[in-house]
């Protein structure tokens, strides 16, 4: 069975901003995908569609079989669960631990005010333990999450993002704000995960090098659209070349879409 | 018209418009001042009998009354505590529905807004006058005219701390499908934590001042001990009172300032 299907996905801003023009596209389990494509072109809000951070203007998301579109308050919170979220700004609640960041993750699958006095089982938080062994940061445990480097904070959030034992991982520039060996680091991690686990990943990514490195697959999307769809190998220069072609032109639109 | 006479002109205008305002300025001040019978002189001649108050009626105190005050005094920073503790954990229920950031009914804001404006500005004396006349003289009424007037304050500082907070933190929270409420604990409140403290302080501060005056018409504490002095032309009694106030207000001040540096 198909992972997720989108069709046709559109999505409009109020101010009349086209962030998506109708993207259809499919995800197989497993399948680690980079979405590559200028500032503005419409990759951070396709990924926020597909967990309804975004509303979508129209067209349907179908994830294992079901679809997502309109579902609504406890279902929704059910989609969301079985899709992590790693961000480019990492996003952990900065004056709680590491351990508790990582908890976080849980949270979509426990009873509300049992998850908002913060009551996680010794399951849930031997699971917790075993992510941050696995991410190499067991040590990290019990510090403030604001006292770790950017590439550690990263990395918990993929721990964060893995306990909630996820189908599909979306990924918004995981690297964008890191040096190159913390970038190695924080995409080897989430690789490995992915693949060990047979999590799906879907990956917006700045640099092409390493979409190509990691990648099974690779979306381009230019303004809103998606122009490119295929194996790493098949991405020629010259598509690069049109992806990226005109991004000065779009990254006025990209500024209104991130306002 | 080049640039330079374009600039003249505004500079002449500007010119005109300061001189106006001068003058209206100044006629509405003596306007106002012949309105009260303001008189400087009147000044001068009154701070001489002001000096001789203070110096042969208020002072020296009479340390003889301690005693008899410090039970007020306490009643004093009692009532201003509790005010504070109350007053912060209702405020900051409420500052969440008020909140942009963290309410979870938007188009119920403003009501919390100007529910809450409507405490903070009726000042603290009419609200304690009020509530004399329904609950009698006494601590009661010093306490829950303090305890409303905080409310006012703090929800107005809470939710403008709340709306400053790292909205990242909170998508990322609803994005593992965390409920509203696992959000305001999880990623709200480590976020809010030092500004809940600090402002919550600084109403303990403004309580023990504002409870002298609310003391003075019926609330209790050393402000019902200052005004019945000076009824009963106890001065030396009234100044051994301020100077309590005073005490308490610098020794409140230098504690909330240590714990705030603690904490924060």
């Amino acid at each position: 069975m198909t992972l997720l299907q989108v069709e046709q996905l559109k999505k409009v801003y109020p101010d009349g901003t086209v962030g998506l023009k109708g993207i259809s596209f499919e995800l197989e389990a497993g399948e680690f995908v980079a979405v590559i494509g200028p500032s503005g072109a419409g990759k951070s809000t396709l990924l926020r569609c597909l967990n309804r951070m975004v509303e979508s203007s129209s067209g349907t998301i179908t994830l294992q079989g079901n679809t997502i579109t309109k579902v609504k308050a406890k279902q929704l919170r059910a989609v969301r669960r079985k899709m992590g979220m790693i961000f480019q700004g990492y996003n952990l609640v900065a004056r709680s631990t590491v351990l508790t960041n990582v908890l976080h993750g849980r949270l979509g699958y426990m009873n509300s005010l049992k998850g908002a006095l913060g009551l996680f089982n010794k399951q849930d938080t031997e699971l917790a333990k075993a992510l941050l062994n696995k991410v190499g940061l067991s040590e990290q445990m019990y510090k403030r999450a604001d006292e770790l480097s950017g590439g550690q904070q990263q990395r918990v959030g993929i721990a964060r993002a893995l306990a909630q034992r996820p189908a599909l991982i979306l990924a918004d520039e995981p690297i964008a704000s890191l040096d190159p060996a913390a970038s190695q680091t924080v995409m080897q991690t989430l690789y490995e995960a992915c693949k060990a686990d047979g999590i799906a990943c879907l990956c917006n990514l700045h640099q092409v090098e390493v979409a190509k490195k990691f990648a099974t697959r690779i979306i381009g999307i230019r303004a809103g659209e998606k122009v490119f769809d295929g194996a790493p190998e098949q991405l020629t220069d010259e598509m690069i070349s049109y992806i990226y072609e005109g991004a000065k032109h779009e990254e006025a639109v990209g500024r209104k879409e991130t306002a | 018209m080049n640039i330079e006479q374009q600039y003249m002109q505004k500079v002449r205008k500007q010119r005109i418009q300061w001189f106006v305002f001068i003058v209206v300025l100044l006629a509405l001040t003596v306007w106002a001042a012949i309105g009260t019978n303001f008189n400087l002189f009147v000044l001068f001649s009154g701070l001489s009998e002001g000096f001789s108050f203070l110096f042969h009626d208020l002072l020296p105190p009479s340390p003889a009354t301690l005693p008899s005050l410090l039970d007020a005094a306490l009643d004093t920073i009692c009532m201003s505590f509790v005010a504070m503790i109350l007053g912060s954990i209702i405020a900051a229920v409420i500052a969440m529905f008020t909140a942009v950031t963290t309410t979870p009914f938007p188009r119920l804001r403003y009501f919390f807004r100007a529910a809450t404006a409507l405490l903070r500005n009726i000042p603290v004396l009419i609200w304690a006058l009020i509530l004399v006349s329904g609950f009698g003289l006494g601590n009661l009424v010093g306490t829950l005219s303090l305890l409303i007037v905080s409310i006012g304050m703090l929800v107005r500082c809470f939710a403008e701390a709340l709306e400053e907070i790292d909205r990242g933190q909170l998508e990322a929270l609803k994005a593992t499908g965390a409920s509203h409420l696992q959000m305001i604990t999880s990623a709200v409140l480590p976020q809010f934590m030092p500004s809940f403290i600090g402002w919550s302080l600084f109403n303990l501060e403004i309580n023990i001042r504002a409870s002298t005056i609310v003391g003075m018409v019926g609330g209790g504490g050393l402000g019902f001990m200052i005004q019945s002095g000076i009824k009963l032309f106890q001065y030396k009694q009234v100044s051994m009172a301020i100077i309590l106030v005073i005490v308490i207000v610098l020794a409140t001040e230098w504690l909330t300032g240590r714990v705030r540096e603690r904490l924060i």
